[in-house]
C-alpha cells in the first residue's frame, strides 16, 4: 500500500511520522514513545546535548537507537549565525547529515524568523547539509527555500506547543500544491485526527512532539499518531471523494444527450 | 511607542477595577484566552482566592504546553558580600557586622569546578551594590571566567550603565536579574536607607538598558512583603508589558522572592502567605503563559515540591547565599537571606522525577554565541 517512500536528500523513510524529543518527563518515556511510534527520524535539540552530565543528556540514549536516524535541531538559536554554529557542532557530534533549522528570536512565542532562516539555509545547503527548515506557513518563503536547495519545508500548523492544530490550513494547501520537495507540518498538532487531516491534505509527513510528550501516556499516544499518519496517507493515495454542496443525482440530467 | 517608563506605571485604574471584581469576572479571567492587565489584576483579588484550585489546574496545563514536563535548574554563586547599601531587609547591608570578603580568582575557579562537578551548566553570579572592592571590573572578570566553563551565565548585581551591560554581553553574559523590589517609590526610599541603590529611576530603567545593550534575558521581581503586594504585582506586570513591547526579542523571567523575618530583626510590613504566593504565581502563569517563572530555595521543600511544574518552570537547587561555600573552602558566615530548602541536587532531582518532571541542567549551548566567526559567513 505504501508505494512511495518519504525521500529526504538521499535518504528514504517508510514512516512519515517524525518525533520531537523535548518536553518528556524522562528519557525512558521518550524512548518508549519513539519505539511505539515506529518512527525512523527523530529530532533532538543541540542545546540538550550534554557530554558532562549523562542524566541530562538527550543525545546519548537517542544515538543508541537502531533503525532511527537522528536529526539535530538548532532550537534556541536566535539568528542565522547561531543556527549555523549549532548545525556545524551538531554534525561534528552526531555525524548526521540532517539539520532541522529552527530560528526563533523571540524566546516566548518561538515563531520562526523567515529572514534569518533563509540566510542560514543558504549557508547550510552549501555546507552539504540536508536542510529541513521550520518556517512560518508562507507559500512564497516555501518556494524560496526550495529554490536554494532545502530538502523539505516544515511549515507550522499553529504555534509551537499550542495544540491549535491546522490553523494555517489555507496556506498549507498553497504550499503543498506548488512544492517539489516534501512538505512536513511541524508544530501545533494536538491529536491524531489532526495528523491524519494533514496527511489527507497532502503533507508528506508530520512532526509531533508536545502532543505526545505532555500526555499522560506518551507510548500509546505515539502509536495512535502513527496509525493516524498511515490512515491519512492511505486516504490521500486512494483519492478522497470531492466535497460538493449539491447532491449528485443517480440519473444525471444530461442523460438525454447522445454520445457523439 | 512611548518609551517614557513612568507613563507606564499607573496601577490605579486596574486596582480600582479589581475592587468590583466578582466570581464571574474571575472565571472569565482564568479562561479568557488572551489575558491582559485587567485579567491579571482580577486574579490577584481575594475573590480569586476562592478559585485557587481551578487556577492551579489551568496554570499547570499552560506550563506543560509551553515548557513540557521539565524544570530547568540553575545555581546562584555569591561572588562578594561587600555592600555600601543600607537595605533594611538584607543580610549584606553595610550596617550588619560581619566579615566582608570576595572570591579571589583562584577561589572562584575552585567554586566553579565544584559546581561543574555537580552538573550545573546555568549559573547566576551575585554581588552586593557597587564597591571599590567588588566593582564592575571585578564582576566582568568573574563573568569571563564563568563563561569559559558554563553554558549559561547571568548576573544579579547592581544597576549599571548601557556601556557596562554591553561589555558584560560581550564577555558571555546572557542576562541580568534585577528586582525593582517595590514599585512604591515612598516605600523604596524608606527601605533603601542609604547607598547608590536609592536611585529608584536608575534601577527601574536598568532592565531596558541591559536589553538594548545586547543582553537577552531580563529577570524581574518584587520582594514580596515590602509593600502592598497586589499593587507591586500590577506594576511589575506593566513593567513586563513595557519591556516586551519595546524589545521584541527580550527574554523575560519573573521570580517570586518572599521576604521573611531577617537578621537585624526586619519584619515584613506586608507578610505574604504561601497561599497568596501561590495565587500570584498562578496569576502570572495564566496571564504570561510563555514566560519562565522562577522559584528559589528561599521557600521550604513542601512548597517547592508542590508548585514545581504548576506555574514554576525554573528553580535553583542546593543554593548557598554565603560568599562561596560550594567547594568546601570556608565561606562567609552570614548569607544574604536564609535558605529554607537545603536539600542536595540529587535529592531534589529525585523528587522532581517522582513527580514526573525532568530536571534540565543544560538548556543552552554557549557555542551558539561564540564570537569568533568562521569563513562560512563571508560567502
Amino acid at each position: 500500500m505504501m508505494k512511495h517512500k518519504l525521500k529526504l536528500g538521499d535518504y528514504k523513510f517508510e514512516s512519515r511520522l517524525i518525533i520531537g524529543t523535548g518536553k518528556f518527563s524522562d528519557v525512558n518515556t521518550m524512548l518508549k514513545a519513539i519505539q511505539s511510534s515506529g518512527t525512523q527520524l527523530v529530532t533532538v535539540a543541540l542545546r540538550r546535548f550534554n557530554r558532562e552530565r549523562k542524566s541530562d543528556d538527550l543525545y546519548g540514549p537517542l544515538s543508541k537507537l537502531k533503525h532511527v536516524t537522528l536529526m539535530p535541531n538548532t532550537s534556541g538559536a536566535r539568528n542565522a549565525k547561531e543556527a549555523v554554529r549549532a548545525a556545524l557542532l551538531g554534525r561534528e557530534l552526531s555525524g548526521s547529515p540532517f539539520i532541522k533549522l529552527e530560528i526563533h528570536p523571540n524566546p516566548h512565542h518561538l515563531m520562526p524568523d523567515p529572514i534569518e532562516t533563509f540566510e542560514a539555509a543558504r549557508i547550510l545547503v552549501k555546507e552539504n547539509f540536508i536542510v529541513m527548515p521550520y518556517m512560518p506557513a508562507d507559500p512564497v518563503l516555501a518556494k524560496r527555500l526550495e529554490d536554494i536547495g532545502c530538502a523539505s519545508v516544515m511549515p507550522l500548523g499553529s504555534a509551537i506547543g499550542s495544540g491549535h492544530g491546522l490553523r494555517t490550513h489555507e496556506m498549507l494547501t498553497l504550499i503543498i500544491r506548488d512544492s517539489n520537495i516534501p512538505v512536513i507540518v511541524d508544530a501545533g498538532l494536538r491529536s491524531p485526527s489532526e495528523a491524519a487531516a494533514a496527511m489527507e491534505m497532502g503533507c508528506d509527513a508530520v512532526l509531533v512532539n508536545s502532543a505526545i510528550a505532555t500526555t499522560n501516556n506518551p507510548e500509546d499516544m505515539a502509536a495512535a499518531f502513527a496509525m493516524a499518519v498511515r490512515a491519512g496517507r492511505s486516504a490521500r493515495m486512494a483519492g478522497i471523494m470531492t466535497e460538493s454542496d449539491a447532491a449528485v443525482p443517480t440519473s444525471p440530467l444530461t442523460s438525454f444527450l447522445t454520445k457523439e | 511607542m512611548n518609551t517614557d517608563l513612568s507613563s507606564w506605571f499607573d496601577p490605579e485604574p486596574w486596582l480600582a477595577a479589581s475592587e468590583r471584581v466578582n466570581k464571574g469576572h474571575v472565571k472569565s479571567a482564568i479562561f479568557s484566552g488572551s489575558p491582559g492587565i485587567k485579567e491579571f489584576a482580577a486574579l490577584l483579588t481575594p475573590v480569586a482566592a476562592d478559585f485557587l484550585e481551578i487556577m492551579a489546574q489551568h496554570a499547570q496545563a499552560l506550563t506543560q504546553h509551553h515548557f513540557g514536563k521539565t524544570i530547568s535548574l540553575y545555581i546562584p554563586l555569591y561572588l562578594s558580600n561587600y555592600c555600601p547599601g543600607g537595605c533594611a531587609y538584607c543580610g549584606f547591608a553595610s550596617d550588619r557586622q560581619q566579615l566582608r570578603r570576595k572570591l579571589a580568582e583562584d577561589e572562584l575557579m575552585t567554586e566553579i569546578n565544584a559546581l561543574k562537578q555537580k552538573g550545573f551548566e546555568d549559573i547566576l553570579l551575585l554581588t552586593g551594590e557597587r564597591t571599590e572592592e567588588a566593582g564592575f571590573d571585578y564582576l566582568l572578570k568573574c563573568v569571563s571566567l564563568a563563561a569559559g566553563r558554563f553554558h549559561n551565565v547571568t548576573i544579579e548585581s547592581f544597576a549599571m550603565t548601557s556601556d557596562e551591560y554591553r561589555q558584560l554581553a560581550n564577555a558571555g553574559c546572557t542576562g541580568i536579574t534585577l528586582y525593582q523590589e517595590t514599585y512604591d517609590p515612598d516605600v523604596y526610599e524608606k527601605l533603601h536607607r542609604w547607598g547608590p541603590k536609592r536611585d529608584y529611576t536608575f534601577r527601574l530603567e536598568a532592565p531596558a538598558r541591559a536589553l538594548s545593550a545586547g543582553l537577552r534575558i531580563a529577570g524581574l521581581g518584587i520582594l514580596l512583603g515590602l509593600a502592598d503586594p497586589v499593587r507591586d504585582a500590577v506594576c511589575l506586570f506593566l513593567h513586563i508589558q513595557y519591556l516586551k513591547k519595546r524589545f521584541w526579542q527580550a527574554g523575560i523571567l519573573v521570580s517570586f522572592p518572599r521576604i521573611c523575618r531577617q537578621f537585624g530583626g526586619y519584619q515584613p510590613e506586608y507578610p505574604v502567605s504561601e497561599r497568596l504566593l501561590a495565587q500570584f504565581i498562578f496569576a502570572f502563569r495564566i496571564c504570561l503563559p510563555d514566560v519562565p517563572l522562577v522559584l528559589s530555595t528561599r521557600e521550604k521543600p513542601e512548597f517547592r515540591d508542590g508548585i514545581a511544574g504548576i506555574g514554576i518552570s525554573r528553580m535553583s537547587v542546593a543554593s548557598k547565599t554565603t560568599v562561596g561555600g560550594y567547594s568546601g573552602a570556608p565561606a562567609s558566615l552570614i548569607g544574604q537571606f536564609d535558605v529554607s530548602d537545603t536539600r542536595d541536587v540529587e535529592t531534589f532531582c529525585d523528587v522532581l522525577r517522582n513527580k514526573g518532571l525532568d530536571p534540565v541542567f543544560k538548556n543552552w549551548d554557549s557555542i551558539f554565541q561564540r564570537q569568533e566567526d568562521t569563513m562560512i559567513f563571508e560567502s
